[in-house]
Formats: C-alpha cells, sequence, structure tokens
C-alpha cells in the first residue's frame, strides 16, 4: 500500500468517510425525494405548494451557502429546541450538530430536491392502465404502490437518480469546507503541509473515480434487472 | 327472497364529466350465471357505465349492491366519494375486470401476474395459488406461456391470460371492457371461444362488447345504451332480432 508520506491511512479514512457520507446523503434524498414527488401528485393544495417551495429554494440557493447556513444556524436551532424541551419538560438531550449530521442533511436535502422531480416524472411515465389493473383486482393503495408503482415506476428513475448520485458523490468534497475530514480535507492539509499537491490530489481524483465507476456498474445492473419485461435493454 | 344474494346489482347510476352528462340514471342486475352485454355508439357511456361498477369511475349518485352488501358513499368537496375505502378494495376483489388493452403488469411473467392478486389480496397460500395458475393457463391454452413477459406475447395472448388472471380470483362477477376491441381480427376468436366457455359454465358476466354475434349467441340479456340512457334491453333475440327504436335498428344495420 502507498505511504503517501505517512498520511496514506489518514487519506483512506478520509475516503471512508467520504463514502459514509454519500450513502447516507443519497438515502435521505431518496426518501425526501420520493416523498416530494407525492406532494407535488397530491391533490392536497398546502402539500404541492411546499413541495414547490422547497424545490424553488434549494435550487435557488448555491449547494454551499446552504451547507453553511445549516452547520452554522443548525446548532443554534437544535440547542434553541433542547432549551425549550428542557425548561418546559424537563427532558434533557443534548444532539452536537457536528459537521457529519450537518453534511448528510444538506447535501440529502438539497438532492432529496432534484430527486423528488426525477420521482415525479418517472411516477408520470408509469401507464395508468397498469395501477387500474392493480385496483380492479381488489389491491390497496399502498399495495399497489409496493407492487406496480414502485417497481415500473424505477426503470424510468434510474438514469436520472444514477446522474443525481454522480453530482451528489462530487458534492460531498463540499463538506471539507465545515471543517469534516473526508478525503478531500486530509489531501488539502498535506499539500499544505508538504508542497506536494500531486501527490495527494491526484489518488484522490483517482478515488472518486474509482466509486464512480463502481456506482456505475451498480446503477448498470440495477437497469437491467428493473427493465425485465420491458424488451430491449 | 333468493336463496343467495344477487352477485351485482346497481341502481340509477350517474356520472358527469365536467358540463357532459354522460350517464344519465343507468340500472343494472346480474343474477347469478347471467351474462349481460351492454352495447352502444362510441360515446354512449357503456364502458362508464361498466367502470362505475368497480368504482374505477366514481359515480355522481346512483345505488352499488355487490353480493347483497351495498356500497356507502359520502359527500366530500371534491365530490361524491365511497365512505369507507376498505369496503371498496374488498369489493373489487369480488369483481374481476378484464380490460381493453389487457393492463397485464408489464414487470412480471405471465405466471407471476395470475398469482399476483391471489397472494397479496385473498391470502392463498403461493403453492396453491401456482396450482391453480397452471391449472388456468392450460385452460385457456398458455400453458407453454407460463414464464413469457406480457411483451413477449401476442394481443390474443395476452387477453387470455388476462382473463386467467380474472378466473385467478374466483370471482362473483366478471366485468369485461370491450376484450377484443384491441386485437387483430384474426386473434379475436380464441378470446370469445374462451368467453363462451365461462358463460357455459355459468359465469356471472357483464360484458361491454361491439362484437354482436357474440352478444347474440352467449348473452342471456342486452341492454342498447345511447347517449347514456337505457333505449331498449331484453332477450338478445328480440333485442337484436327484433329492434324497436329506429336508433337502434341504425346501430345494427350493416355498416356498408
Amino acid at each position: 500500500m502507498l505511504d503517501l508520506q505517512g498520511y496514506g491511512p489518514r487519506l483512506i479514512e478520509g475516503a471512508g468517510v467520504t463514502v459514509q457520507l454519500a450513502v447516507l446523503s443519497l438515502i435521505l434524498a431518496i426518501i425526501l425525494g420520493l416523498l416530494t414527488a407525492s406532494a407535488k401528485m397530491s391533490r392536497n393544495w398546502l402539500l404541492r405548494r411546499t413541495a414547490t417551495v422547497y424545490t424553488t429554494v434549494i435550487r435557488g440557493v448555491p449547494d454551499l451557502v446552504l451547507m453553511m447556513l445549516l452547520f452554522f444556524g443548525g446548532q443554534i436551532g437544535v440547542n434553541a429546541i433542547s432549551d425549550l424541551l428542557y425548561y418546559n419538560y424537563e427532558i434533557d438531550i443534548y444532539i452536537n450538530f457536528n459537521a457529519f449530521t450537518a453534511g448528510v442533511i444538506t447535501i440529502g436535502f438539497i438532492f432529496g430536491a432534484y430527486m423528488g422531480e426525477t420521482f415525479r416524472g418517472a411516477f408520470m411515465a408509469v401507464d395508468n392502465g397498469q395501477i387500474e389493473a392493480g385496483k380492479a383486482y381488489g389491491m390497496s393503495n399502498a399495495l399497489v404502490f409496493r407492487r406496480i408503482r414502485f417497481p415500473q415506476m424505477m426503470r424510468h428513475a434510474l438514469p436520472g437518480l444514477s446522474n443525481n448520485w454522480m453530482v451528489l458523490l462530487k458534492t460531498t468534497a463540499l463538506v471539507s469546507v465545515i471543517g469534516l475530514t473526508d478525503m478531500v480535507r486530509v489531501a488539502a492539509e498535506a499539500s499544505r503541509a508538504t508542497h506536494e499537491p500531486f501527490v495527494f490530489l491526484i489518488p484522490v481524483a483517482v478515488a472518486y473515480l474509482l466509486i464512480a465507476s463502481v456506482s456505475e456498474w451498480i446503477f448498470a445492473r440495477l437497469q437491467k434487472r428493473y427493465d425485465i419485461g420491458f424488451g430491449g435493454q | 327472497m333468493a336463496a343467495t344474494p344477487t352477485p351485482l346489482e346497481v341502481r340509477n347510476i350517474k356520472k358527469r364529466f365536467g358540463d357532459t352528462e354522460v350517464l344519465k340514471g343507468l340500472s343494472l342486475e346480474a343474477q347469478k350465471g347471467d351474462v349481460i352485454t351492454l352495447i352502444g355508439a362510441s360515446g354512449s357511456g357503456k364502458s362508464t357505465f361498466l367502470r362505475c361498477m368497480n368504482l374505477l369511475e366514481q359515480p355522481d349518485d346512483g345505488e352499488l349492491y355487490v353480493h347483497g352488501e351495498q356500497i356507502r358513499f359520502k359527500t366530500t368537496k371534491h365530490g361524491r366519494e365511497p365512505a369507507d375505502w376498505k369496503q371498496v378494495v374488498q369489493m373489487r376483489a369480488k369483481l374481476s375486470m378484464v380490460f381493453q388493452s389487457f393492463n397485464l403488469w408489464a414487470h412480471m411473467t405471465l405466471l407471476e401476474n395470475i398469482i399476483e392478486a391471489p397472494i397479496h389480496v385473498l391470502g392463498k397460500p403461493k403453492k396453491e395459488a401456482i396450482e391453480h395458475a397452471h391449472a388456468l393457463l392450460d385452460r385457456v391454452g398458455l400453458s407453454a406461456r407460463a414464464n413469457a413477459y406480457p411483451a413477449q406475447m401476442s394481443g390474443g395472448q395476452q387477453q387470455r391470460g388476462a382473463i386467467a388472471r380474472a378466473l385467478a380470483m374466483d370471482p362473483e362477477v366478471m366485468l369485461f371492457d370491450e376484450p377484443t376491441s384491441a386485437l387483430d381480427p384474426e386473434l379475436v376468436g380464441d378470446v370469445l371461444k374462451v368467453m363462451r366457455d365461462l358463460a357455459d359454465e355459468g359465469r356471472t358476466m357483464v360484458v361491454v362488447t361491439h362484437e354482436m354475434s357474440f352478444a347474440r349467441d352467449v348473452s342471456s340479456k342486452v341492454i342498447y345504451l345511447h347517449q347514456g340512457l337505457v333505449e331498449e334491453q331484453g332477450a338478445p333475440d328480440d333485442v337484436l332480432g327484433n329492434p324497436q327504436s329506429p336508433r337502434l335498428k341504425q346501430f345494427l344495420a350493416p355498416k356498408y
């Protein structure tokens, strides 16, 4: 294993942080995306409105600004809530709003908005006859969702999902700004200390590329799986 | 009183889309073993009427009884709606629909299509559902296609597969929404033959169709709809053999 002037183990640790951050953010983004898509297709005016405001705000404000807002503002907010709980109900909790949490929440929220659009388009692409057949055979809405709408929607959502994931992965580099020691931050520190930026930044670039290639392979497999029955690959 | 409850009864169904009233108060009663065909020009409301029977369309007015049980409605700001969706879901499981465009689930094989609702809706054990499915596939002549996906099958095969899916629910009443209209002419016969067999074995069926020979030979009752109203109804020999209204005469006249 490359020693990288003693920074090797820390870089690998940093890469682990990057992957964890990206995967957790993705999970949050998918959940928020599904909720946003449902809200946008709902017949409830307030839900539709809320979803639109959410996507508009996220799309209009730079990622970095959102992240710093959440990181610096988040702890203030969390403290205010725990104070409130303590004084009113004597519930004593302490939540440490660290850079990792802030990173996951911010990236999850940002990409939840984009995923929302991806999922909405994908849900609308599902043939209505498929859903009607489910209803006509006595399936509840939840069952229709789980057995028909979701699996058929995924086929349309995967290309967009895979795109969003690639951008999300690279966006995680921003968390180094709020102090999280991901692999970018380790590389930046090492470059400053040793004055040899290429030694550290090129491996980092390769590591991102590697993660991206592995995910591309996973997405290709998923696409194949959800294309089953639709003819052509 | 009949010993068994009437499988399906609808009374005074009304439905409007925007400013157009498409159903102006339609009623129908299907006793066990009845085969009722609904005929009429396109736009007469026959498909909408059928879709009101399993509430894929919400009627604005009227009553609905399945196996003697009345479906309850309430009025909300979105219009009239079922009061209890659980009741609707249970009711739908007793009525199987066969669609014009088949609507087999595209991401499942034919066999998976057939066992889907029996397992997940009726709670049938998987093994039993599969055995039943194979028997049904054999019946509709599709044993060899159990593991095919709908996209790999011809329209006629898909529709016979869809009928097998409907039968797998062991339904009280089968609803057919123009089952042969999307098929190439040479494939229509196989589907009609399966439907005829079902009628012969005493299945209760409500069929929207353009196939006059099927209506004449198979059904126990024909209802001719015109602009959302029943124009004529009765035994097929009377309605089709001796039409009274000028409109029905014109409808039945050769088109060339």
